[in-house]
């Protein structure tokens, strides 16, 4: 019975799709299959840690999803009978998601850049909890980024991460990134947004936006512009100020010790400095300097951090910056005339004039 | 009796030795005949031997080169005359530590100050990174700071430190000295003002040195242990002082470059610059234009003590 309905198959696979490609009619045939065990609300299975995994799936299972044309085998393409007798392998999605695919997969090879990923590197350490693509971008139910129901839109994709990065997902929520997030706000960021999205590296690695070197320009892609941060009432220039102070000089030649934006103003846990959780409200500032500076006091805390000499809120500061100016100018002015001068005489005596 | 005889026996010898090569070296030339230029050879000969007798210990042979030199130098420029030491040992020594350490502080602040500029990076990278760059730039402080306190206790205890330190004092002098200066290069004033030891120029560049010195290690040590500094003092307080450090830095490293450099290295009758910084005398022709004054003193007192050691007599 079986072999008639394979060789029936066969048939029509050769006479229907010259081309190989499985027909409208042939996909119906291998769903209807499947359902006959998946379609089963009560399929599912016991793990031997206790777990259950639901095995449930219908046609309806795709529907809405970016893959709503594609039939069962068109992933789980190491099913070659019906029942497998093995559990099916996890599907693998470079097999059609890579630049050229005839699939109709989007041409783009940025899903390679998981490989050598924390995340990628790990499953090829055979790190079982690690993450392959669907552990993020979800099973059946996929969703392109943009779209707000994906597990991966920017509103949800903390809460994706965190699934297993449940106390960075605890600290991020109540950040004011993770508030902002969650407020619909479309500037800020969630992980994804510093950590990058497929290239996501252990901050320990060089290769990671959240690298030491790197936070700083990591941070000024959004808080250096100034039609960004206008919106929210924040000064743009804290980059500015920050890149002129000596923490900022000495990160800039690549010292990995010195303090960057995240050295103060924390990682997941950023708050604004007037929230009394801050690492930088001033109530907090002792404690946070005191990580580098031993025996940091109060007196940290006394003055403005990011200091711009060039501007009248600076006060003392200001002023000492406009007395050396005038002080330079007006030196450097009077010994170059001076020089002019002396030039000016030599010249004349050269040419014999009195 | 022995000993006359012996050395009357070895010039005898020598004569006649001189006499021979002289006959072997210039036969037929019509010269050797003059018995006035003979004697002439003679002499030079006697004397380069008396020179290599008297070379015996290294001591010695570096006081005949001293001499020797000292000698090529008048034959070559017999205009300069007469050196006189202008700078002592000290001095000197203070000045070539005062300057080794501003380079170092130059090279390993300038790219702090501005980090953007291209060969900035190179400059950090020079020394090995950031963290080496500012190692030798405590380093350089170092320095600084020792030579401060050399020339405070030099200033202090040494009489030429005192001497010196009286003659920089501004005085009336030099304000009309700089009027005076100022119209001579306008064509306007036939001379050039008589300087002392010390010029207005030299005075200036001393005195800039001061206050550079004073404010870049007092607001430099503040940012060095800004730990103890912020026990004390509030934070506005160091903001205030790495403003001063860099402004200062600024104005001391266009003044050395601009205007020490025009005048030591620079300015035509100078270039490419003088060794005084290494032997620190000066030529008797640029004591008489530079210092006239001064000349004039060393001359007095010369004439005086000259005077004093007849009369002692």
């Amino acid at each position: 019975m079986r072999g008639t309905v394979w060789a029936a198959g066969l048939a029509a696979a050769l006479v229907l799709g010259g081309q190989g490609f499985p027909t409208q009619a042939e996909a119906r045939i291998s769903l209807e299959k499947c359902v006959i065990c998946h379609g089963k609300g009560e399929f599912r299975k016991i793990l031997v840690d206790g777990k259950i995994r639901d095995l449930f799936a219908t046609g309806d299972s795709l529907k809405g999803s970016v893959h709503e044309k594609k039939t069962c085998v068109d992933c789980h393409f190491d099913v070659s009978e019906i029942p497998h007798r093995a559990r099916p392998r996890r599907v693998n999605c470079t097999h059609c998601h890579y630049k050229g695919n005839a699939e109709g997969a989007p041409q783009s090879d940025a899903s390679l850049d998981y490989f050598g990923s924390a995340h990628g590197t790990a499953i090829a350490r055979g790190n079982p909890k690690a993450p392959l693509c669907q552990d993020c971008h979800g099973n059946h139910q996929i969703l392109k980024a943009k779209q707000e129901g994906s597990s991966v839109a920017k509103g949800r994709v903390a809460e994706t991460c965190g699934r297993c990065h449940i106390e960075i997902y605890a600290e991020f929520k109540t950040s004011i990134h993770g508030v902002a997030v969650a407020r619909g706000i479309a500037e800020a960021p969630a992980c994804t947004g510093c950590h990058g999205e497929h290239r996501i590296y252990s901050h320990l690695d060089p290769k990671s936006t959240v690298y030491a070197t790197h936070v700083a320009a990591q941070c000024s892609t959004c808080h250096e512009s100034v039609s960004i941060m206008g919106k929210f009432g924040i000064e743009a220039d804290q980059v500015a100020t920050y890149r002129n102070s000596f923490h900022g000089v000495a990160d800039r030649f690549g010292s990995k010790t010195v303090a960057n934006c995240a050295s103060c103003h924390g990682t997941h846990d950023i708050r604004p400095s007037s929230d009394p959780m801050s690492k930088v409200n001033p109530k907090n500032v002792p404690r946070t300097c005191g990580k580098c500076h031993p025996g940091a006091n109060p007196n940290f805390a006394l003055g403005k951090m990011h200091v711009d000499a060039r501007k009248k809120e600076s006060g003392i500061v200001y002023y000492t910056a406009l007395f050396f100016k005038y002080l330079t100018i007006g030196t450097m002015l009077a010994l170059i005339l001076h020089i002019f001068l002396d030039m000016y005489g030599r010249t004349r005596r050269l040419r014999g004039e009195k | 009796m022995s000993n006359t005889e012996n050395r009357e026996r070895k010039e005898k010898l020598v004569n006649e030795e001189i006499e021979s090569a002289l006959s072997e070296e210039m036969k037929g030339s019509a010269l050797t005949e003059d018995p006035e230029i003979r004697e002439k050879i003679r002499r030079r000969v006697h004397e380069e031997i008396e020179r290599e007798i008297r070379i015996r210990t290294a001591a010695e042979r570096r006081a005949e080169e001293r001499r020797r030199r000292e000698e090529r130098r008048k034959e070559r420029r017999h205009e300069e005359g007469e050196m006189f030491q202008r700078f002592n040992r000290n001095f000197r020594f203070q000045h070539m530590v005062m300057f080794i350490s501003v380079i170092l502080l130059i090279l390993t602040g300038m790219p702090l100050k501005f980090p953007e500029f291209v060969l900035s990076r190179y400059v950090v990278a020079l020394w090995g990174g950031i963290h080496n760059s500012t190692l030798v730039h405590r380093i350089g402080a170092g320095m600084l700071i020792y030579f401060m306190v050399h020339h405070m206790l030099y200033t202090v205890l040494s009489r030429d430190g005192r001497r010196d330190f009286i003659l920089l004092i501004p005085m009336p002098k030099d304000i009309r000295d700089a009027a005076q200066n100022i119209r001579y290069f306008l064509g306007k004033a036939p001379e050039k003002p008589r300087f002392g030891r010390f010029s207005y120029i030299e005075k200036f560049d001393y005195w800039a040195v001061y206050w550079g010195c004073v404010i870049m290690i007092g607001s430099g040590l503040c940012l060095w242990f800004e730990g103890i500094v912020l026990k004390f003092f509030p934070k506005y307080f160091l903001d205030v002082a790495h403003e001063m450090h860099s402004d200062e830095a600024m104005l001391a490293t266009l003044a050395i470059v601009i205007w020490h450099f025009y005048n030591v290295h620079f300015n035509p009758d100078r270039f490419p610059g003088t060794l005084m910084w290494w032997h620190g005398q000066i030529s008797e022709h640029e004591i008489k234009e530079e210092h006239p004054l001064e000349y004039e003193e060393i001359l007095a007192k010369r004439s005086k003590a000259d005077a004093g050691e007849v009369v002692h007599r």
